[in-house]
């Protein structure tokens, strides 16, 4: 067993994969956050409070029961995985609403970002809420339990 | 422990496991956003408020080749023992990051062992279980040394060539 024969094939590897990612025209970009798209419209957890003060209405594009347990207060459900018929239910609100921001369950979730697009799609512009739904509970930020906005 | 230390036995291994690894990179290697979003979504090495979206694409972008390069070695008998325990290395990974995931209440539906696709298998115990196979598998090579006479010597017990 030689040691340095792994420490080759790791660097091997890791050679090939970052000329690829550079060179193939399928890469993507080191730096950047994957979930993120042109045209995105992201708020810090800091100024999306700032802004449900001032009246922003926040959706909560987690399953339902997520938002059972506990949510933005205000915050309507959005959820991602339900979003037409729960979008029917609430489009004239949207569609009134001067400043919207969307969450979700953090940094590895993706439903805020889609549901925002989806948003977008229909004329509707909406924020995403960086840190997500723990960001806002790390920051110590009011919480609302239940069914209830 | 004779059958395990059989040639017949670690050339069946290294192209078993070899070949598994080498089929999941193909998928990731071919889509490398659609891998890192996989990756984030474990929630293990960010991107977080601590970490930057680099640290995760990073690993997006080169573990799928390093499974790639160890595969091959795997399946060509070439480098076995040190490609095996790369394969350990990875594997003990994958059960940290699954198990972590089940640990958490994250439900991860896409793996992304062999596919970035939304048919991929779901992080769930069963993957824990195949993943526990393999590493035995892996490791089976990496600490039993190849019988190479019908006197019972291994390959360690002769002079390097």
């Amino acid at each position: 067993m030689k040691v340095w024969r792994v420490a080759v094939l790791v660097g091997l590897g890791s050679v090939l994969g970052l000329v690829w990612n550079a060179a193939s025209g399928r890469g993507l970009a080191l730096a950047r956050n994957v979930f993120l798209k042109d045209g995105d419209d992201v708020v810090v957890v800091a100024d999306a409070r700032a802004r449900l003060e001032r009246g922003a209405l926040f959706l909560d594009a987690r399953p339902a029961a997520f938002y059972q347990m506990s949510h933005v207060p205000g915050a309507l459900p959005l959820p991602e995985d339900d979003f037409e018929p729960h979008f029917a239910r609430i489009e004239s609100r949207l569609r009134s609403a001067l400043d919207v921001i969307v969450y979700c369950s953090g940094y590895g979730c993706e439903a805020s970002h889609d549901v925002a697009r989806k948003l977008k799609e229909r004329g509707i512009p909406a924020a995403i809420l960086h840190e997500g739904w723990p960001g806002w509970q790390e920051a110590g930020y009011p919480e609302k339990v239940g069914d209830a906005p | 422990m004779k059958l395990l230390a059989h040639p017949a036995t670690h050339r069946v291994l290294g192209l078993v496991i070899g070949a598994v690894f080498l089929y999941a990179s193909l998928d990731k290697i071919a889509h490398p956003p659609e891998f890192a979003r996989i990756v984030y979504h474990y929630q293990v090495i960010g991107p977080s408020q601590s970490i930057p979206p680099l640290v995760p694409n990073t690993f997006a972008v080169v573990l799928p080749w390093i499974e790639a390069v160890a595969g091959l070695l795997l399946m060509a008998g070439v480098w076995r023992r040190e490609a095996a325990l790369l394969t350990a290395a990875m594997l003990v990974t994958f059960v940290l990051a699954v198990g972590s995931a089940l640990y958490r209440g994250i439900d991860v539906q896409n793996c992304g062992c062999f596919t970035v696709g939304a048919e991929g298998r779901r992080a769930g115990w069963g993957l824990l279980l195949g993943d526990t196979l393999l590493l035995a598998g892996a490791l089976a090579l990496v600490a039993v040394p190849v019988r190479t006479s019908e006197s019972g010597a291994t390959a360690e017990a002769l002079p390097a060539r």
